[in-house]
C-alpha cells in the first residue's frame, strides 16, 4: 500500500468503497491508516491507564494504612512488592517508580500525542494521511514493545526498578546500590525504545504539518490543536534523544562497566540529573501543550466564540517551548549544583510562568460574552483551565529558590505535578475524548453518564490531591513508604487517609468512563458528521471518516474559529466554506 | 541520656498566615503532655522528637534565623497566589454563569484585543521579575560564607544512615578528601592531616542553639539529602563531592529528626538520625564527654580517629 496523500484522495476513497473487507490483521494490527493507528494508541494507553492507576492506588493505600495487608489483591502481588499481602519498603519504591513511568511515558504521552496527534493532524490540516504511514505504524509498535520491556521488569529476579521515574544515579547506575540490576536495565531499554517511538512519531508530525496542508491552510489558519502538537513534536525531537542517550549510558554503567555516573570510576552523578532534566523539563511541556491546544478548540466551540487572541496563544506556545529548554536547572536548585546557576535558572523559571498566564487569560477572554453550552467535553475543558491555574500557582512556590529549600522533594511537588498532569492533561484528555469520540467511532458518548463521570472525577481529584499541598508544607518527604515513623508526620496521617479515599474514588470513577465507552459503542446514538457545529475540517467528513479522509481535497478560506459571525444564518462557518460577500470576517 | 523536652516543639498557639490561632494553648499543652507520656512509655535510648501539635494545615514551627526569612517569602507567595487564585476563579465562574447559553443571546464576535494582551503579559512579567529578585537576594544571603565562629560538623550519609564528625579539642575539623571516603574511612580523612587526629564521631547531631552551625556534607554511596523541615533546610549529599555551603543558626532548643529526602534505596524510608538542639552549657558538657571518650579509645586501641565510634 502506498502512502496516501492529499493529492490522491478521491481514487482512494472510491477504492475504499469497493474494497473487499481487509483482514483483521491488516485492519487493526498492521495498518497504515493514521486514524486506526491513533486508535491503537488509544486502546493500549487506556489499558496502561488502569495499570498505572492501580499502581497509584497501591501507593496510596500504603501511605494511608502502612504495612497492613492490601485488601483483595494483596496476596496476588509479586514477592518483590509485598509480603503476606502488605507492601514492603522496596516494593513501595517499585510501585512509585512504575506508576510514574507508566503514567508519563505510556499513558499521557501516547494519549495526547499518539492518539490525538495521529487522529487529528491529517484531518485538521486537510491531508489524506501522515507523510510516512509505515513509520507511523512502526512508531506504535515500538511503543507497544517498550511497554512489554517495562512490564517484564516486574517478573525478573530482583523485581522492578525502585529508583523513581527520575532514576537518579548512582543509585540507578550500580546494581549493588539498587538491588534491581535487571529491572533497572529493562527500564533503561524501555525508555530507549519508547524514545525511538516518540522520535519517529514526532518526525512524522513535523513533516506532515509542514508539507501536507491542504490549499488555503496557511500556518496561521491551523487550529490550536495542530499548533500545539506541532510545537510538541519539535520539543520531542530535540529533547527525547537526550533521554535516550542518558538511558543508554545508564544501561552501560549497569551492565558494561562504564562510569558515566559513578564517582568511583571518575563519573559524575550530577551529569545524569542534567541530562535527565534537560529532557525532563521540556517533557513537562510535552505533556501539557497538546492538552492546551485541544482545550482551546473545545472551549471556543462551546462558547460559540472565536478563541481570544489566536496569535497570542501561538506565540505563548512558542515561548513556552523555547523557555522550556532553559529552565531544567530548577529541578536541581538543591542538588549540589553551582549556586549561581540556581539563581539564573530561578529567573528563567519565573519567566516561563508568563506564557502560561497569557494562555489562562485568553481562555477567560474566550468564555467572556460567549454563549456557553455545558457539554461533558466543555465541563472537562473548563475544569482543565481551573485546575491548571492551581497547578501553575503552586509552581511559583518552587520557583522561588529559598522556598524550594523548604518544600523541595516534599508532597508539595507531588501535589503540583498532579494538578498539572491530572488536573491539567488528564482532564483535557477526557474532554477531548468526549469531544472527538463521535468522530472516531461514529457514536455519541452518553452525556448523562458523562456528567456523572465529570463531577465525580472533579470532586475526587481534589479530595485526592489537594491535601498533598498541606502534607508537603508539613514536611512529608516524597517516596517514603511509612510516613508515621517520623514524629513530625504522625499527626498528618488523617490527611494521607483523606487523600487515599479520594484516590480510590477517582480510580473507580474511571470505570464509569469505560462503561460509557462500552454502552455507547454498542447502542449510542449515531454521530452525525458535525455534532458540535464545529468549524475544523475533520467535521466536514462522515463520522468516522473513510480511508483517505477527504473525498475531495478541501480548500480552506479562513481561520478555524469563525463562530457567531454577525450576518450569518448559522453561528459557525466551517473552514472550507467561503463567507458570503456581505459578511466581513475579522482578521486575526 | 533520655533528655526530654516536651515543650520544645510546641510554641504556644501557632498562628496561621490567616492570623488565627488554630489550637488553643490548653489543647496544645494537653496534646503535648499526652505525646510526651507516650514517648516516655516507648522510651528509646536517644532523645525523641515530639509529634507536631500545632496547626497541621501549614508548615511546622520554624527554628532557624534563615527559616524565618524563608517563611516570609513563603507567606508572601501564599498571599499573592491566593489573591490571584480567587480573582481568576471568581471571574471564571462569574463568566460561566453569566454567559451560559440562553435563547436570543448570541455570543459576541470578537477575536481578541492586543492592548489587553500587552497588559496581561506585562503585569505578570513585572510581578515575576520582582519575585525573582526578592528570592535571589535571600538565596545569596542564605548561602553567604558561614560566620567564622560557626561550629563545623562533617555529615556523612550512607545507605541507610548518618554519621557525624566533630572537631575535637583543637576546635578544627579535619579536612575531607573525597577520593578517600569509603566504608573504612567514613569521612575521608587524610593520613597526614593533623587537625583530624582529635576529631570524634557521633550517631546523633547535637548542636547548641544561638551558634551558627556549618555542615560539611558528604555521601559514601548514592545521593542522599539532608532535610530538616523545622530548619527549612534541604541539601543533597552527592557522592564524589563535598557540599560546604550549608550553614544555619538554630534559635531555640528542641529535638528533631534528620530525614533523608532523596530516594536512596530500600531503606530510604527509615533513614533518619536524631538531632538535639541544646543550650551551650549542655553542649559543652556533651562535648567534653565525647572528647574524653575519644581520647581514651585512641589511647587504648591505637585506632585512627576515623574509626572511633561514638559510644
Amino acid at each position: 500500500m502506498s502512502a496516501i496523500t492529499a493529492e490522491q484522495p478521491l481514487q482512494e476513497a472510491v477504492k475504499d468503497a469497493h474494497h473487499p473487507k481487509e483482514s483483521f490483521f491488516r485492519k487493526y494490527l498492521w495498518t497504515y491508516d493514521h486514524k486506526m493507528i491513533g486508535l491503537q494508541y488509544f486502546w493500549t494507553a487506556l489499558l496502561f491507564l488502569f495499570l498505572g492507576g492501580g499502581l497509584a492506588l497501591l501507593v496510596r493505600y500504603q501511605l494511608a494504612w502502612p504495612n497492613t495487608p492490601v485488601p483483595v489483591i494483596g496476596h496476588l502481588l509479586p514477592a518483590t512488592v509485598a509480603a503476606d499481602g502488605a507492601i514492603i519498603p522496596g516494593g513501595y519504591n517499585m510501585l512509585v517508580t512504575m506508576h510514574a513511568t507508566v503514567m508519563v511515558f505510556f499513558v499521557v504521552m501516547p494519549l495526547l500525542i499518539g492518539t490525538f496527534g495521529n487522529y487529528l493532524i491529517p484531518l485538521q490540516i486537510g491531508a489524506g494521511d501522515m507523510a510516512f504511514p509505515l513509520l507511523n505504524e512502526i512508531s506504535y509498535w515500538l511503543y507497544f514493545l517498550s511497554g512489554i520491556f517495562l512490564l517484564s521488569a516486574f517478573f525478573v529476579p530482583g523485581g522492578a526498578p525502585g529508583t523513581g521515574w527520575t532514576a537518579y544515579a548512582p543509585l540507578s547506575a550500580v546494581g549493588a546500590y539498587n538491588g534491581t540490576q535487571m529491572g533497572q536495565s529493562l527500564w533503561g531499554v524501555a525508555i530507549f525504545v519508547n524514545g525511538l517511538s516518540s522520535i519517529a512519531g514526532a518526525t512524522n508530525y513535523i513533516t506532515t504539518i509542514v508539507n501536507m496542508r491542504c490549499p488555503g491552510m496557511s500556518m496561521f489558519r491551523m487550529p490550536l490543536s495542530v499548533w500545539a502538537l506541532f510545537i510538541t513534536a519539535i520539543l520531542l525531537v530535540l529533547a527525547v534523544p537526550v533521554l535516550s542517550a542518558a538511558a543508554a549510558m545508564l544501561f552501560c554503567d549497569l551492565n558494561a562497566g562504564t562510569s558515566f555516573f559513578r564517582p568511583a570510576g571518575g563519573g559524575q552523578p550530577l551529569l545524569w540529573q542534567h541530562l535527565f532534566w534537560f529532557f525532563g523539563h521540556p517533557e513537562v511541556y510535552i505533556l501539557i501543550l497538546p492538552a492546551m491546544g485541544l482545550t482551546s478548540d473545545i472551549i471556543s466551540v462551546f462558547s460559540r466564540k472565536p478563541i481570544f487572541g489566536y496569535k497570542a496563544m501561538i506565540y505563548a506556545i512558542i515561548a513556552i517551548a523555547f523557555l522550556g529548554f532553559i529552565v531544567w536547572g530548577h529541578h536541581m536548585f538543591v542538588s549540589g549544583m553551582n549556586l549561581t546557576l540556581s539563581a539564573a535558572f530561578s529567573v528563567s523559571t519565573m519567566f516561563i510562568a508568563v506564557p502560561s498566564a497569557i494562555k489562562t487569560f485568553n481562555w477567560l477572554g474566550t468564555v467572556w460574552r460567549g454563549s456557553i453550552e455545558f457539554t461533558t467535553a466543555m465541563c472537562f475543558a473548563l475544569a482543565f483551565v481551573s485546575m491548571f491555574v492551581i497547578g501553575g500557582l503552586s509552581g511559583i512556590f518552587m520557583a522561588s529558590t529559598p522556598v524550594d529549600l523548604f518544600i523541595h522533594h516534599t508532597y508539595f511537588i507531588v501535589a503540583h505535578i498532579h494538578y498539572v498532569l491530572f488536573g491539567g492533561s488528564i482532564m483535557a484528555l477526557f474532554g477531548a475524548l468526549y469531544f472527538w469520540f463521535p468522530k472516531m467511532f461514529g457514536r455519541m458518548l452518553d452525556e448523562r453518564l458523562g456528567k456523572v463521570h465529570f463531577f465525580l472525577t472533579f470532586i475526587f481529584f481534589n479530595v485526592a490531591f489537594f491535601p498533598m499541598h498541606n502534607l508537603g508544607l508539613g514536611g512529608m518527604m516524597r517516596r517514603i513508604s511509612d510516613p508515621p515513623i517520623y514524629e513530625h508526620l504522625k499527626q498528618l496521617q488523617p490527611l494521607n487517609q483523606i487523600s487515599t479515599v479520594g484516590a480510590i474514588g477517582l480510580g473507580f470513577t474511571t470505570f464509569l468512563f469505560v462503561w460509557n465507552i462500552i454502552i455507547s459503542l454498542r447502542r449510542g446514538a449515531k454521530a452525525p458528521a458535525n455534532p458540535w457545529h464545529s468549524n475544523t475540517l475533520e467535521w466536514t467528513v462522515p463520522s468516522p471518516p473513510g480511508h483517505g479522509n477527504f473525498p475531495v481535497t478541501p480548500t480552506v478560506y479562513h481561520g478555524p474559529y469563525e463562530y457567531s459571525v454577525p450576518g450569518l444564518s448559522k453561528d459557525f462557518l466551517p473552514q472550507n466554506e467561503k463567507a458570503p460577500k456581505h459578511v466581513k470576517l475579522e482578521a486575526h | 541520656m533520655n533528655v526530654k523536652n516536651p515543650r520544645s516543639l510546641r510554641c504556644g498557639p501557632v498562628s496561621t498566615p490567616r492570623g488565627k490561632p488554630v489550637l488553643t494553648a490548653a489543647t496544645a499543652s494537653l496534646r503535648g503532655g499526652v505525646y510526651s507520656l507516650l514517648a516516655l512509655g516507648l522510651s528509646f535510648s536517644t532523645a525523641l522528637a515530639e509529634p507536631r501539635t500545632d496547626n497541621l494545615y501549614w508548615a511546622p514551627p520554624n527554628f532557624t534565623a534563615g527559616g524565618a526569612q524563608i517563611d516570609s517569602i513563603l507567606n508572601f507567595i501564599f498571599w499573592l497566589t491566593l489573591v490571584v487564585f480567587i480573582a481568576v476563579q471568581a471571574v471564571f465562574i462569574f463568566y460561566l454563569v453569566k454567559y451560559r447559553r440562553r435563547k436570543g443571546q448570541p455570543a459576541y464576535y470578537c477575536h481578541g484585543n492586543n492592548v489587553l494582551e500587552i497588559v496581561w503579559t506585562s503585569i505578570p512579567v513585572l510581578i515575576f521579575l520582582g519575585l525573582a529578585i526578592y528570592s535571589n537576594r535571600l538565596w545569596a544571603e542564605l548561602h553567604s560564607d558561614p560566620p567564622p565562629d560557626a561550629l563545623q560538623v562533617n555529615v556523612s550519609a550512607f545507605q541507610f544512615g548518618w554519621d557525624f564528625r566533630y572537631p575535637g579539642a583543637d576546635g578544627k575539623l579535619g579536612s575531607v578528601e573525597v577520593d578517600k571516603i569509603s566504608n573504612e574511612n567514613k569521612f575521608g580523612i587524610g593520613e597526614a592531616d593533623e587537625t583530624g587526629k582529635d576529631d570524634f564521631t557521633s550517631t546523633e547531631l547535637v548542636i547548641p542553639y544561638g551558634r551558627p552551625v556549618h555542615i560539611i556534607l558528604n555521601s559514601r554511596d548514592v545521593i542522599h539529602s539532608f532535610y530538616v523541615p523545622f530548619f527549612r533546610l534541604y541539601q543533597d549529599a552527592v557522592p564524589g563531592r563535598t557540599i560546604s555551603w550549608v550553614w544555619f543558626k538554630v534559635e531555640r532548643p528542641g529535638n528533631f529528626e534528620l530525614a533523608c529526602s532523596q530516594l536512596c534505596g530500600t531503606g530510604h524510608y527509615n533513614m533518619k538520625a536524631p538531632i538535639r538542639v541544646v543550650s551551650q552549657e549542655e553542649y559543652d558538657k556533651w562535648f567534653a564527654g565525647k572528647v574524653q571518650a575519644a581520647a581514651t579509645a585512641r589511647l587504648h586501641e591505637g585506632t585512627p580517629p576515623s574509626q572511633v565510634a561514638a559510644k
